[in-house]
């Protein structure tokens, strides 16, 4: 009697091939899921969530108005989400997107305060992005040299890295920077330092696009994106292969900053026109489950980032027109991401119920 | 397969409702023509029981006075916007429901709020507490604020009062008057604000001094207590602040000093601690423009009154623990200042390095930031708030000491 063991009621057995089609059943069903947990904070606060879905959709993308707002608001969604890709597949956890951006947004704000009146319009904005970009990268590369060198760990150093930026533009935006005393606001870009439209949202949106592109073949098609693939299996097999790991994580690193400060440039030139500590807003973090929600696929980013940047800009409408709080879509969108990348658990494992697993037993 | 299609199903559903009230909207837009469509774009909500719940308040105040004269406000008011571009989005939000009058209610949404404007020409936007818009050569951009230095005057002689009865009483000496000012930054408004404080102190409590202590942040609980909690380790015994928490008043409280507030009622708060304080009636402005815009009239570019149109408030005095003879003093002085016959800034009440002043620049017009037009010191007094609504008073005078 006693060495009989009991069937746990639920056990977990690894799915090793799962039809993609199936996956992405399961995938499409964890954000109509999230979207029926959703009721319920509408509910509690007394809104019919149908209406306020369909606010939210409207609020989004029903006006070209609008949809260029939410447009404005996937782009640097997107575009963070591919710089932190690569570093992902390699495994290293690079969750100071943040502060690379804030980096980069600042370096690319020196040129546009000081620069504006000596520099052609192109020329200014060329010398900005590259500041950003240098900036950006150099501040990924502080981590990346450490990790290589002496194996510090990543996660808390990038996060670290993140405050003292913040901290930096802080300083500058009460002090050598600030406009009138005591503002704390950095006076607004002349014409010159800022982004074109291009069909009414600042070019931005294209050179993300083409990111995309770029980004898939390098992690897909280049020698570098192997490199970085082989790290992310085992390190172990990449220096029996002879990679230089030590390198290619500081140059995977510094190409992963390098669009972060990107990011940031897009961010003061085409959106905000100033710098100010909070720049960044989270899209360094937010990123993080774009780029993990999509599987670190780059077109599927683009999808992702747009269904956050609905939820984002219908969240306003939503708050303006039913007198929603903001934070009820916080709650959505926080639903949202947790179903969808907990959703990434049942794609990989298969729940087995104890009585379902006799049944099969029983019927051999 | 089956599941698939139970899937699409369940989509197909939800996005048809969702299209279906697709055009539901902006008929608001086009009502009769005593309904008016107003936005007020804040950045808090009424729970900070400061700053925005003071403008709150005069929303409805204004709503109120209008509904009487037969006209029907319908408020878009949207909460918690951030001094970023998502102040654009907001603006863009209030403007494409049909809002006829955008309201910002804090300085740092005017430079986005700019960004808007051109795309909006037949909206009014105001921008409260800002200096940029009335001058901007547009027709449609606004500013406004209140004489809130004339409040801040009369809590100042309040607190006076209290610390000259505790000398007269022996619990301090003359020298230990000492009042701690928790302060957002070394901003004009701010340093308008304690410098008219101090004044009014001044007038009935000679030997007061006052340190400033700023905590970098106008909304920040915990670092308005702890500065409230350094400057009475350092010897202060009365607390007053320009900053949107009640913190300040219940470290006064707990530490048994005294406090004047700002914005709001705070002797709830803190009963044994709390004097007075003063707030902007944004009701009195929100009603005239409003009803201005109604009647086709135009507003006024640069909106700024003071106590004497009830633009600015004392909120109730304590009479429990305030100093003999208050009630009447205020009245007095409120009196005095209503007709003119006191001036806040009288240059012969304080010096700046030992010396009179006799000039002071109010506006800057080139850009650096530094004020180069409209002399402000005339027939004896510095002019506050008269060349422009939004504050230009920074002159640091002597007896106040900056400590950070």
């Amino acid at each position: 009697m006693s060495n009989v063991t009991r069937t746990p009621f639920v056990r977990l057995a690894k799915r090793t091939d799962i039809d993609p089609r199936r996956a992405w059943i399961i995938r499409v069903a964890s954000i109509v899921i999230a979207l029926v947990l959703g009721c319920i904070p509408m509910l509690v606060t007394g809104t019919n969530p149908v209406e306020a879905y369909s606010v939210i959709v409207q609020g989004s993308l029903l006006r070209p108005v609008y949809f260029r707002q939410t447009v404005k608001i996937a782009i640097p969604l997107l575009a963070c989400a591919l710089a932190i890709a690569p570093c992902f597949k390699m495994r290293f956890w690079n969750i100071g997107a943040e502060g690379q951006i804030t980096i980069g947004a600042m370096c690319a704000t020196y040129f546009a305060l000081y620069w504006a009146d000596r520099v052609p319009h192109v020329m200014l904005l060329l010398i900005m992005f590259l500041a950003g970009v240098v900036g950006g990268g150099l501040w990924a590369l502080i981590p990346a040299f450490f990790k290589a060198k002496w194996n510090t760990n990543e996660t808390l150093f990038t996060l670290m890295m993140n405050y003292i930026a913040i901290g930096i533009v802080a300083w500058l935006q009460g002090g050598p920077w600030e406009g009138r005393q005591g503002s704390q606001i950095i006076p607004k870009f002349a014409d010159a330092a800022r982004l074109p439209n291009v069909l009414g949202v600042h070019i931005g949106w294209i050179f993300s696009l083409v990111l995309v592109v770029l980004m898939y073949f390098y992690m897909n098609k280049t020698k570098q994106g192997y490199e970085i693939a082989v790290i992310g299996d085992s390190t172990n097999t990449a220096r029996y292969a002879g990679m230089n790991v030590g390198y290619i994580m500081m140059r995977t690193m510094a190409i992963s900053g390098a669009i972060s400060g990107f990011v940031g440039f897009m961010i003061v030139a085409g959106a905000n026109y100033t710098l100010y500590s909070g720049v960044a807003d989270g899209v360094g973090f937010t990123a993080i489950s774009v780029a993990w929600l999509s599987q670190l696929n780059p077109f599927a980013m683009i999808v992702i980032s747009m269904l956050l940047a609905v939820l984002d800009k219908g969240s306003t409408t939503l708050q303006s027109r039913l007198g929603v709080p903001a934070s009820v879509s916080d709650i959505i969108t926080g639903i949202l991401l947790f179903t969808m990348l907990s959703c990434e658990f049942f794609i990989n494992y298969r729940l087995i119920f104890r009585g379902r697993a006799q049944d099969k037993e029983d019927g051999k | 397969m089956k599941r698939l299609s139970l899937v699409l199903i369940v989509l197909a559903m939800v996005s048809a409702m969702v299209f279906a009230g697709g055009s539901s909207e902006s008929a608001a837009a086009t009502g009769d023509s005593n309904t008016v469509k107003v936005g007020l774009i804040c950045i808090g909500d009424e729970n900070d029981q400061g700053y925005t719940y003071n403008f709150i308040r005069g929303r409805d105040e204004a709503t109120e006075n209008l509904a009487a004269e037969g006209i029907n406000v319908e408020w878009v008011t949207i909460y918690n916007i951030g001094e970023d571009s998502s102040c654009v989005d907001a603006n863009i939000e209030a403007a494409e429901q049909g809002c006829q009058i955008i309201i910002n209610n804090s300085y740092g949404f005017e430079p986005y709020m700019l960004e808007v404007v051109d795309d909006y020409p037949e909206i009014t936007f105001i921008s409260c507490t800002s200096y940029m818009s009335w001058n901007d050569g547009r027709d449609n951009t606004h500013n406004a604020f209140a004489n809130i230095y004339e409040g801040r005057y009369i809590a100042g002689v309040v607190a006076g009062m209290k610390l000259q009865q505790m000398i007269d009483e022996g619990q301090i000496t003359p020298e230990q008057a000492v009042i701690g000012y928790v302060g957002a930054f070394p901003f004009a408004e701010v340093v308008s604000g304690y410098t008219s404080y101090f004044l009014g102190a001044r007038s009935v409590c000679p030997s007061v001094t006052m340190k400033v202590m700023y905590v970098s942040s106008w909304s920040d609980a915990t670092a308005e207590s702890d500065a409230a909690l350094a400057l009475i380790d350092q010897g202060c015994v009365l607390i007053s602040q320009h900053s949107d928490n009640t913190t300040p008043a219940t470290a006064a409280q707990s530490r048994g000093v005294f406090h004047t507030g700002y914005n709001n009622d705070m002797t709830g708060i803190a009963p044994d601690a709390s004097l007075i304080g003063t707030r902007i009636d944004w009701g009195i402005y929100f009603t005239e423009a409003i009803r201005a815009y109604v009647n086709g009239e135009e507003i006024p570019q640069d909106w700024c009154k003071g106590m004497g149109e009830g633009a600015v408030v004392m909120t109730p005095l304590n009479e429990a623990i305030a100093a003999p003879g208050t009630a009447e003093k205020i009245a007095e002085v409120e009196a005095a200042i209503a007709d003119g016959s006191l001036e806040v800034f009288d240059t012969s009440t304080f010096t700046v390095g030992g010396q009179t002043v006799t000039t002071a620049m109010a506006l800057d017009t080139d850009g650096d930031f530094t004020p180069d037009s409209v002399e402000a010191v005339h027939d004896g007094a510095f002019h506050e708030s008269e060349a422009q609504s939004a504050p230009y008073f920074t002159l640091r005078i002597d007896g106040i000491v900056e400590l950070n």
